[in-house]
């Protein structure tokens, strides 16, 4: 039984169709990259896994549940953690409280008290190296240092499915090896499954993900093993355009 | 130790309200001021623990003193003929003052606390009004003529007995509801409550995605708030003035007062509303004695003034100016 199941999801803005109909099956700890073209549906898609909207047409399933009109905590709840395209974290709060936040309010199983989440947080951080920086408030760090606050906030919900938006882009290479060590070693000790939605940074996919899925209009293009699906005729025309025939 | 520790910021709150409660028992012709600056402080602290820790803003804030004002005068006229009360009476009034304005915020933040920003603003404003019309309208609880207590006092408590009520056990209460405040406000920052009310008023959305659930957080503070609202209604307006009038009760400006106290002092800070609401009545009573009728023209200039200077509000760029000493522990 897949952890997480869509069948048919489709959503619509309009007259625009952002999520066109797409069939996913991800398996527990299993590691999977998301790729499309910016407009692909990429977000939106992400945004219906984890309730930020609900589709139009279509299910969602996790662990054999129906959790198609679940709010966004109720899902997170079940074990859904995420991360944003454009770092959300709480500005006020230290990169601390920030993670504690997510002990403290994340899976029903792994939610904890103020004192706990705060003690968790610490371990947390010093796992990801970032425990220096605790103290730090949110506002105050760079770009890439909140999206990596983001992802040990998101661990810290104990989450069994984890969605990266982008987590990588605008990173330095350097970053982008050390997070993709990180969540190798999450994988491989707590079968959290990933789903990292990447647009170029197809370095790190080949890396890490055991399946790609490439997203183009809103469609599913290709589902496959990441040589074979980044290397697909279509995938090539789809970022760089068609070959000239002349 | 470490559990003592925890209440280390209530000290200067508290040690200020003492302060405030000496000098107006022992400097003569002091104690009215100091119970409106009281009043005023209590307001801000009530209001804070919605607006403060929520960053929304509730313009028909006043309306929850207003029913508990009611809850208070409709407590006294129907029981004040029973003698064994006594005292109890008031404490009587004091919990239907607590559950009539709680019972308003259940109804208006179930629906309202689903708008965002300025629509829950507007939704909270029509409240107001619409409640002030329909007591008047429908002649509900004395109508436009409100509810009178004062002979009804002096029948329960005795001419002497009523007239302290009025004039000293009145204020007495609003410092203790303040300092109730306090005691709450603190205890909700400590626990799961106080984050989760945080992390809402960062980013709601990103809060939801956490698994908080936002709008159960919202509520409570709502609640919270809005009762801390009715107890100062049924104190510094029931007891003490010894009537309710619908036009009064119901004036939106103590909203706006609430408001600018919250502001002024440090909104989601402790000792923030503390010092707004102090500073606040200062300003607007000696402004008051010395420029009759010019007040609110020159506190307006101030307050606009001290919101450009400390734009997280007078505690707030205090809160970070004593980050990493030995103060840190006191100001929160």
């Amino acid at each position: 039984m897949a952890l997480l199941q869509t069948h048919g999801l489709t959503k619509r803005f309009g007259g625009l169709l952002a999520v066109d109909h797409v069939d996913l099956e991800i398996d527990s700890g299993e590691a999977v990259g998301i790729v499309g073209p910016n407009g692909s549906g990429k977000s939106t898609l992400f945004n219906l896994i984890t309730g930020v909207h609900y589709p139009d047409e279509g299910k969602v399933f996790f662990d054999g549940r129906e959790i198609t009109q679940l709010a966004a905590h109720e899902r997170a709840h079940l074990g859904i953690g995420r991360t944003f395209q454009i770092p959300r974290p709480f500005g006020s709060l230290t990169v601390r409280e920030n993670v504690a936040i997510g002990a403290m309010f994340g899976t029903k199983e792994g939610q904890r008290d103020v004192e706990e989440a705060l003690q968790f947080a610490d371990e947390q951080l010093k796992r990801i190296g970032f425990y220096e920086r605790r103290e730090r408030r949110g506002r105050e760090l760079t770009p890439t240092e909140m999206k990596m606050m983001e992802i040990a906030r998101a661990l810290a919900m104990r989450p069994r499915l984890l969605l990266l938006d982008e987590a990588m882009a605008g990173m330095p290479p350097k970053d982008i090896d050390a997070l993709v060590e990180l969540l190798k070693s999450i994988k491989q000790k707590e079968q959290i499954a990933v789903i990292a939605m990447v647009e170029h940074i197809m370095r790190a996919v080949v890396s890490f993900a055991e399946k790609v899925i490439v997203l183009y209009q809103g469609k599913k293009m290709i589902e496959a093993p990441p040589e074979q699906a980044l290397s697909d005729p279509r995938v090539v025309d789809v970022y760089l355009g068609r070959e000239s025939t002349e | 130790m470490k559990r003592l520790e925890k209440f280390l910021p209530l000290l200067p709150v508290y040690l200020f309200y003492g302060l405030l409660f000496l000098f107006g028992r022992s400097v003569e012709g002091m104690w009215q001021p100091a119970a409106l600056a009281a009043f005023y402080a209590a307001l801000g602290q009530a209001f804070n623990v919605f607006l403060g820790m929520t960053g929304y803003v509730d313009f028909g804030y006043v309306a929850f003193m207003a029913l508990g004002a009611y809850g208070m005068a409709l407590t006294i006229s129907n029981f004040y003929t029973i003698a064994w009360l006594d005292g109890w009476l008031i404490l009587m009034g004091l919990i239907a003052a607590a559950l009539f304005s709680g019972a308003l915020s259940v109804a208006v933040g179930a629906i309202a606390l689903r708008l965002r920003g300025a629509y829950f603003a507007i939704a909270t404003v029509g409240v107001n009004e619409g409640f002030r019309f329909l007591l008047e309208g429908v002649k509900l609880w004395g109508g436009s003529e409100g509810i009178v207590i004062s002979s009804k006092l002096r029948t329960a408590f005795g001419t002497e007995g009523a007239s302290e009520l009025s004039t000293f056990w009145a204020d007495v209460f609003v410092f203790l509801i303040a300092g109730l405040a306090a005691f709450v406000t603190l205890r909700y920052m400590q626990s799961r409550i106080g984050y989760a009310l945080t992390a809402l008023r960062e980013d709601e959305d990103a809060a939801k995605s956490m698994g908080i659930y936002t709008t159960k957080y919202k509520l409570i503070a709502f609640i919270t708030s809005s009762a801390l609202a009715g107890l100062i209604g049924a104190t510094a307006w029931t007891l003490k003035l010894t009537y309710v009038f619908p036009a009064d009760a119901f004036a939106i400006h103590y909203t706006v007062e609430a408001i600018v106290i919250v502001i002024l002092g440090g909104a989601g800070t402790l000792m923030g509303p503390v010092v707004g609401g102090v500073l606040y009545a200062v300003l607007k009573y000696g402004l008051g004695v010395t420029f009759p009728g010019l007040q609110l023209l020159i506190l307006a200039p101030i307050i606009l003034a001290i919101i450009v200077l400390f734009p997280e509000g007078i505690v707030g760029v205090l809160k970070t100016r004593v980050q990493g000493t030995v103060l840190q522990k006191f100001i929160v």
